[in-house]
């Protein structure tokens, strides 16, 4: 509380000096920033000029000085499509299924993990859930595949030996399977990997106040609800913000791989793939180019939204 | 939370016009390399073998990865024999975006190799294209083995040619058909295999006497299915379902309308739904069909690459069992049908690919001599079957390779560096390649055939429709029919796999009925007329 | 006592829980080995689970004998070192002057950085910097853009938040300097997001393939992932071809018979394993006390 104040009264005098005197007198704290603001100025910021394309009729040719101008006929065209409704919901619908069940479980499989007190066993654990980041989704999908298949399918063999269904079930090939066979194959898949970064912040709390609740007689939950859980909760909530300022980007490569019957469209076209296959696959860049803008909008508003709700917490990313 | 946005788009604005200012600056050097004067080849004759020639080579595919140059005999005889290097540009898996950044940084390779069509189109619109009209004549064989028809159809608007093909041909060609499976055939009795009726009890007899086979594999993707169309009606063909359009008369017309789509796919759900077609049709990958062909564990195999995938099937299973194996029949046709009207393939003359110059070559001409050798019978024999003495020796009276033991013998070597000669192939030449092969398949006792040679001179080719006519009927797909011409293809895809999984036949002519109406508010209509009028436009070049 | 025994279930449970999910997670990796290690004919009958058929080694020669394989590894190995020390280096001190309230401009900087990370303005105009700037066909295309992550920036920035504000008070009355304190007491104390971030940013380079299939054209500049990549989308490709023409079609599927699956999950090991070596490596770093220790000494 004290220092608090004392900064306060601290910045309230800074302020009178002239700007450049306080520059001046923290050029090596500016100094740490500005080489690498200069780098994302350079390699972010110097092409952002391409997001102009989706304003014009691009033609590769021409490039962007060439190009006709066409205002904002690529996104009437997008928000016109009989498609965009369907892509939206999915998008959408995706999403928060992700937000519901693939963002918590990193984190509880890194307390998980936490609570094993054989270093080892944990080792080689921690080891083995991440090896699936490696493999690429086309390995992924072939397995899922063969997996899910219907003749021969290990899945099917394996529900019929315990006769919880008379004939395999296609489940590829059926809408109400896939958000489910989707969500699974990529917690499958990112779960060991993501949790590292948990692993590393419960690394970093004090193993003195868990001894202190030890002797205070606290079982093992009720030390995960108040010590792993709370020391934690900074990097949660970054990850939130950032993972809700994402909303619009559902997948990519594993929904294009595991929804291969066009029967699952109605369901899995989000908007991604939606601009792959009507764009980029058509060579239409400046319509691809139309709906990246606007997914880019709409993920600024939502993370300011997100990060406006985190500062009442105390967290914020700005 | 104000002055956050606001100050978040001063600083977008700020960000963006900067980038504008600079990207302006570099951009003003750049356009004076890219005027290039066109090069019209009358640079004097050259010789291939004489002048050392280089050039860099592109492939416009994801797939495709060109071996290195002079690694193996075949090229290496070439920089030796021609002194012709190539050097590879990869398209590393993102052939897409490496192209695009390639012509917007004015730095085009010598060589471009890919599908005729839209980027073809726009180099040549932007004058990024070498005319080859002038070398046509000086340079025989490529003149000689596609023909004037073939060439006419390969013009750009302009009148000029500036398309190299690959495999084109004279002649019918394809991998398509059925396959049976010839030991359930045997233990079935044999029975008549020839109508739609034959193959639907058929393949109900192997469901009950098999239950773990597969009666009917249609492939990858479902192929197999698009084989009913053809075979519900006379001179069907299954690229009426690519193009989505039904000739009649002369003009095109709604594929959901159609009746005989309409009749082969309710057969299809019939198939499908009493489990007589594998039920992983549309979702299957390519290894999981080869597993089970394989294995022996289908009945009837049928896709667009059964000559190919069947080869190693059957010499797995009759390398178990001499009676194992498969046999290519003549494709399924409905009660009535004229069975020699049946088309489960097609070929047209212009081949698969071309392969085009660009201004960015400095010999164009020397280019267009190696490319004019390569697909004449001494390139052929070299790229194809590697240089003399190895696996041919001498040739026969129509320059075919006469193959030596070692072409027997040595199949797992052989295999290897064919594939590795294919990634080289760039000016295929279909018919030179199908004839040889036959001859070299004739001086061979009966047993000893490849399968796949046989099937194809007894069964593929003779059931392969000539749809020259029907060739770059489509749209460019930044245009507006290229649009609607994808909306309708996503419908297409859409209601064909629906009607697979619908539960009765009702159902599937409401599906079909649905996607009509979907398919006309799409503009239909307007795609249609563009491809109707461009195939009136293709049938005058070819009778002119 | 009772709590005793409600703990011992909970472990139970845990242990239960860890090693199936193991079991699910360890099995497709192993049985890439297994086929790996298994003809490739063979293989094409399928039914290879947790021992190879027919055993060989032939998969393995093949691909060791691609010149192009080795120099491709040595590449990646050297793009992974220097782009990884260099980017985690400079994203760090530059998280850690974001962290310092009293930055002036912070929150400007701060949205200059997020912006970055929704929009972009494609590949062309990228393209087009990289060229002017002399990157083109490069090694140090595939480190100097990548240099600075926002991303891992923020990441940083978050841990550095949560530094004891004691730790660096103290610093300061000894008279370090803001370089002084962040080199000899938060790097120290920051073990475990080090270590964490430096695996993100290896794992990173190692797996990018893209970068040096638009810039890099010399081949013996090509990192392993690129040349992985080749072979997978030739055989993901053949898939997708269903509308292009019988020609092709057969064309493409004589020149992938080469290629099996066991030949291509090979590849994909003598790509993959050396990156999978690093984390049991760095798992030291995550251990308890690390940064509580240093802050006692």
């Amino acid at each position: 509380m004290k220092k608090d104040s004392m900064a306060a009264v601290m910045s309230h005098k800074d302020r009178k000096k002239s700007f450049w005197v306080r520059y001046i007198a923290q050029i090596d704290l500016q100094l740490m920033v500005i080489p690498a603001l200069v780098l994302i100025f350079i390699f972010s910021y110097l092409p952002m000029y391409g997001v102009l394309m989706s304003f014009q009729d691009y033609d590769i040719f021409g490039g962007f000085f060439h190009s006709p101008w066409v205002g904002f006929k690529h996104f009437k065209m997008f928000f016109d499509s009989p498609d965009f409704w369907n892509v939206m919901r999915n998008t959408i619908v995706i999403s928060f299924l992700r937000l519901l069940i693939g963002f918590p479980a990193p984190i509880i499989l890194a307390i998980i993990l936490n609570e094993v007190a054989h270093i080892r066993f944990k080792k080689v654990i921690q080891t083995i859930s991440y090896l699936p980041h490696f493999l690429s989704w086309v390995i992924v999908s072939g397995l899922a595949m063969s997996i899910l298949a219907t003749e021969n399918g290990s899945l099917n063999i394996l529900l019929e030996k315990f006769n919880l269904i008379n004939e395999p079930i296609n489940f590829l090939s059926i809408p109400n399977y896939f958000w489910g066979i989707l969500i699974s194959t990529g917690v499958w898949k990112e779960i060991g990997f993501s949790a590292i970064i948990y692993i590393a912040a419960i690394a970093g709390i004090n193993p003195e106040v868990y001894e202190a609740a030890s002797i205070d007689g606290a079982t093992r939950l009720k030390k995960i609800m108040y010590i792993t859980i709370p020391g934690i909760t900074g990097v949660i909530i970054i990850f939130m913000i950032l993972a809700v300022g994402d909303i619009l980007s559902a997948g990519f490569e594993d929904i294009l791989l595991l929804a291969k019957n066009p029967v699952l469209q109605d369901v899995s076209d989000v908007i991604d793939t939606y601009v792959y296959r009507v764009g980029i696959k058509n060579s239409r860049f400046s319509y691809a180019a139309a709906v990246g803008l606007f997914k880019s909008i709409i993920s600024i508003a939502l993370l300011t939204i997100a990060n406006a709700v985190a500062r009442k917490i105390g967290r914020s990313l700005w | 939370m104000e002055i956050n946005k606001k100050s978040m788009f001063l600083i977008l604005a700020l960000m963006l016009s900067m980038s504008v200012l600079f990207s302006a600056c570099s951009k003003g050097d750049e356009a004076s390399n890219q005027n290039k004067v066109v090069d019209q080849g009358d640079a004097g004759n050259f010789i291939l073998g004489e002048t050392p020639l280089n050039f860099s080579f592109y492939g416009n595919y994801d797939w495709y990865t060109m071996n290195p140059w002079g690694q193996d005999p075949a090229t290496k005889w070439i920089q030796e024999n021609k002194k012709v290097t190539v050097e590879a540009i990869q398209s590393g898996g993102t052939a897409l975006q490496k192209f695009n950044t390639m012509i917007a940084s004015g730095k085009l390779p010598d060589v471009i190799w890919g599908d005729r069509g839209t980027d073809v189109e726009k180099l040549r619109m932007a004058g990024k294209l070498v005319p080859l009209d002038a070398y046509l004549d000086k340079y025989p064989n490529l003149k000689k083995w596609a023909g004037d028809k073939t060439l006419n159809m390969l013009r750009s608007e302009d009148g000029k040619l500036y398309q190299f093909p690959n495999w084109y041909t004279k002649r019918p060609m394809g991998n398509g058909g059925y396959a049976i499976n010839n030991k359930i055939y045997k233990d079935l009795g044999s029975p008549k295999l020839e109508t739609f009726d034959d193959l639907y009890s058929y393949l109900t007899l192997v469901k009950e006497k098999y239950p773990k086979v597969v009666p009917f594999e249609v492939g990858l993707s479902g192929q197999g299915i698009d084989f009913l169309y053809a075979g519900m009606s006379e001179d069907r063909t299954v690229g009426h379902l690519m193009n989505r359009a039904i000739p009649d008369g002369n003009v095109l017309k709604s594929l959901f309308s159609d009746p005989v789509y309409r009749e082969s796919m309710v057969f299809a759900n019939k198939l499908f739904k009493e489990k007589l077609i594998t039920q992983d049709a549309i979702t299957q990958t390519r290894d999981q069909v080869k597993e089970k062909i394989n294995k022996g564990m289908v009945a009837i195999y049928g896709d667009f690459t059964t000559t190919v995938m069947g080869t190693e099937a059957n010499s797995i299973l009759k390398a178990k069992d001499p009676e194992d194996g498969y046999t290519m029949i003549w494709p399924f046709h409905k009660e009535g049908v004229d069975p020699k009207k049946v088309w489960v393939n097609e070929f047209d003359s212009l081949g698969w690919n071309v392969s085009v110059i660009t201004t960015a070559a400095k010999n164009p001409e020397g280019i267009f001599a190696y490319l004019d050798w390569l697909t004449g019978e001494e390139g052929e024999r070299i790229i194809f079957w590697g240089p003399e003495g190895t696996y041919w020796k001498g040739t026969s009276e129509s320059g075919a390779p006469l193959y030596t033991e070692t072409y027997a013998n040595d199949v797992e070597e052989r295999t290897k560096l064919m594939a590795i000669w294919d990634t080289f192939q760039w000016a295929g030449n279909t018919t030179f390649i199908d004839e040889s092969k036959s001859v070299n398949e004739m001086n061979l006792p009966e047993d000893k055939r490849d399968w796949a040679t046989v099937s194809q001179t007894n069964v593929a080719w003779k059931t392969s429709f000539d749809a020259t006519e029907f060739g770059n009927i489509n749209p460019l797909p930044d245009s507006d029919e290229g649009i609607i011409m994808q909306q309708i293809a996503d419908i297409a895809d859409q209601v064909r796999a629906k009607a697979l999984f619908a539960k009765d036949e009702q159902e599937v002519i409401a599906l079909l009925d649905k996607a009509e109406q979907d398919a006309q508010n799409a503009g239909y209509e307007k795609l249609l007329k563009f491809q109707t009028q461009k195939w009136q436009e293709n049938i005058k070049k070819i009778n002119e | 006592m009772r709590t005793i025994n409600s703990d011992r279930i909970f472990i139970i449970l845990i242990y239960v829980f860890l090693i199936v999910m193991s079991f699910m997670m360890l099995y497709p990796f192993w049985n890439s080995v297994v086929i790996s290690f298994n003809t490739g004919t063979d293989t094409a009958l399928g039914g290879i689970t947790f021992w190879p058929r027919e055993f060989t080694l032939e998969n393995y020669k093949v691909v060791f004998q691609d010149k192009r394989m080795m120099s491709g590894f040595l590449i990646s190995v050297l793009r992974t070192v220097i782009g990884t020390a260099i980017s985690i280096t400079c994203t760090a001190i530059f998280a850690y002057g974001m962290s310092k309230k009293h930055l002036i401009g912070r929150k400007y900087f701060m949205i200059m950085c997020i912006i970055t990370m929704y929009f972009s303005g494609g590949l062309i105009p990228a393209y087009l910097i990289n060229r002017e700037l002399g990157l083109m066909d490069s090694f140090w295309v595939m480190v100097i853009p990548n240099i600075i992550s926002v991303w891992n920036m923020i990441i940083f920035r978050t841990f550095f938040l949560e530094l004891p504000e004691g730790l660096e008070e103290s610093a300061k009355i000894d008279g370090c300097g803001n370089w002084r304190t962040f080199f000899s007491i938060v790097v120290p104390i920051s073990g475990p997001v080090i270590a964490t971030l430096s695996l993100f940013a290896a794992v990173w380079h190692w797996n990018d393939w893209f970068t040096a299939s638009i810039y890099i054209t010399s081949e013996h500049l090509m990192p392993i992932q690129t040349l992985l990549q080749q072979i997978l989308s030739s055989n993901i490709m053949s898939e997708q071809m269903m509308q292009t023409n019988a020609a092709a079609q057969g064309h493409m599927a004589s020149m992938q018979n080469v290629t099996t699956k066991s030949l291509t999950m090979s590849t994909m090991l003598v790509a993959t394993i050396p990156i999978l070596l690093i984390y049991p490596f760095l798992q030291k770093y995550f251990t308890k006390g690390v940064m509580i220790g240093s802050m006692k000494e």
